[in-house]
């Protein structure tokens, strides 16, 4: 018989990271400085939510940055009403996405943005994990992903920063999908 | 076999990192799963960028609780700002006071704007009609001269209605009372004695009133980070006289009818501080906007009907 989790263990580990999430909330309402950690916590959540309506990643950048000053402004407002923290951040991310649109002269298509549902909020877990995979991946390989994804370099340029073939290169590009895929495998 | 695969799958990054359509490599089951993970690597966060914001954020929170000192001359972070309907107060102020007008800038939007020097601390007048945002009323201020008895006779011969003649007050002070013509309260004192609380304060400090002064204190600190430095306490609990500071300034307070006046401060985040002080349970009156002066400033009014002008300085 394969060991699993006993039953309940899940909801007990959500009310365990929601009551977390209020605890950090809280500490930094009251000491402004514990704000870094509530970046920390937070920024590739953010990010990846941003990034997938902004149009290129300096704007999905740009709108991120704009997302944590207005939080830390805002921060002392933020009242707990039960909903997660997670939910307010995404509420300002969705508003800064539609003005900078607005500014842009483009209306979105799908007025008002959207916030994250189930699903999405299941899709930006996802990258989470994927995002700290990365991050425990060779040095190597990392820095390849790094380079081809969020410098956006050619096989070409990654080889010649890295003094590699571009055979190598790519070699170590299937490698790291490879181990990011197997990683996410186990994420189920 | 492989170097095919490989080459597949950088053509399929290829068209990910581009945003150009991946569905072929998507319909490719050896390759899909990779694309897969290659369309979520698009919204990687770059370290760099990470490390950037968090870097900015940081040093947003060491100057945001800033309370700014050495702004100009003699001004500290706390400077009264009173509202009068013409140059009789500054005139008041010249005679009694032996203040020295510093600034004077005449046709502004809300009539002429001075700057008053008393001894070694800073008032600000506003003469004319009054904001559409603000409004500052009569205010309580206590202000230290060398002969209280002298200045008391000037005031009075100047038109200002006596609240108290001078006498040696327990507390450490000779003082006299005196109200002027628009209705500000002037506590005119000399120090009695090596432990009077004048020798911790410069020439003027706001006086401000309120029925719950412990309350009034915690909104200082909660608001603006105010350090509490001084709470007499009577036995049934009552507060007759307390100090708080902010930043360089000391701000007195006595327990009677709140007599609010408006008050500006200077700090290096007027946007942060006005949401604080919101959060402490001020009145949001405007949030932070750019002066044509170049200054930045938030209005907000606290529970005793004060008004702040929270302010950060023109950048030179």
């Amino acid at each position: 018989m394969i060991d699993g989790p006993p039953p309940g263990a899940a909801t007990r580990n959500v009310t365990a990271s929601n009551e977390d999430e209020r605890a950090l909330i809280e500490a930094a309402q009251a000491d402004p400085a514990r704000f870094l950690e509530v970046y920390d916590r937070y920024i590739d959540r953010v990010f990846a939510y941003v990034s997938r309506r902004a149009g290129s990643r300096t704007v999905a950048e740009d709108i991120t940055s704009e997302v944590f000053q207005q939080a830390l402004s805002n921060l002392p407002r933020f009242e707990w009403r039960g909903v997660p923290f997670t939910a307010w951040l995404y509420r300002m991310a969705a508003n800064a996405v539609a003005d900078h649109w607005r500014r842009q002269g483009r209306e979105s298509q799908e007025a008002p943005p959207d916030l994250p549902d189930e699903r999405m909020h299941e899709e930006l877990e996802r990258r989470i994990s994927l995002f700290q995979l990365v991050e425990r991946l060779p040095d190597l390989q990392r820095r390849v992903i790094e380079m081809r994804f969020v410098e956006e370099k050619s096989v070409r340029d990654v080889a010649a920063t890295l003094d590699r073939t571009e055979g190598a290169v790519k070699q170590l590009q299937l490698r790291a999908l490879e181990n990011l895929r197997k990683g996410m495998g186990l994420h189920g | 076999m492989a170097d095919e695969l490989i080459d597949r799958l950088d053509g399929a990054i290829d068209a990910v990192v581009a945003r150009r359509d991946a569905t072929v490599a998507l319909r490719d089951p050896e390759l899909a799963p990779l694309v897969r993970i290659a369309a979520d690597l698009r919204h990687y966060p770059s370290a760099d960028f990470k490390t950037r914001l968090r870097a900015q954020l940081a040093r947003r929170l060491t100057m945001s609780t800033a309370v700014l000192t050495n702004i100009r001359e003699g001004f500290t972070a706390v400077t009264p700002y009173l509202w009068v309907p013409d140059r009789g107060l500054s005139d008041f102020l010249i005679r009694v006071f032996d203040a020295v007008e510093t600034r004077v800038a005449e046709g502004g939007r809300h009539g002429t704007h001075r700057e008053l020097r008393l001894g070694n601390s800073m008032l600000m007048l506003s003469e004319g009609p009054r904001s559409e945002i603000v409004s500052g009323r009569s205010m309580a201020l206590h202000v230290f001269v060398d002969d209280v008895d002298a200045v008391y006779a000037k005031a009075l011969a100047a038109g200002a209605e006596s609240l108290g003649e001078p006498a040696d007050r327990p507390y450490g002070e000779r003082a006299g009372f005196i109200k002027d013509a628009f209705g500000n309260h002037w506590y005119i004192a000399s120090p009695l004695g090596p432990e009077s609380l004048g020798h911790a304060l410069r020439t003027v400090t706001p006086f401000l009133h309120s029925r719950d002064v412990r309350g009034y204190i915690d909104f200082l600190v909660r608001a603006f980070g105010a350090s509490e430095e001084v709470v007499h306490k009577l036995p049934g609990g009552v507060i007759p006289y307390a100090r708080a500071r902010v930043g360089d300034a000391a701000i007195e307070l006595g327990t009677a009818d709140p007599m609010p006046g408006a008050l500006c401060l200077y700090v290096a985040d007027p946007d942060m501080v006005y949401e604080q002080a919101i959060a402490a349970g001020a009145k949001a009156l405007s949030p932070a906007v750019d002066q044509p002066s170049g200054v930045r400033m938030a209005f907000v009014e606290d529970a005793l009907g004060n008004q702040w002008y929270i302010t950060r300085p023109a950048r030179r």
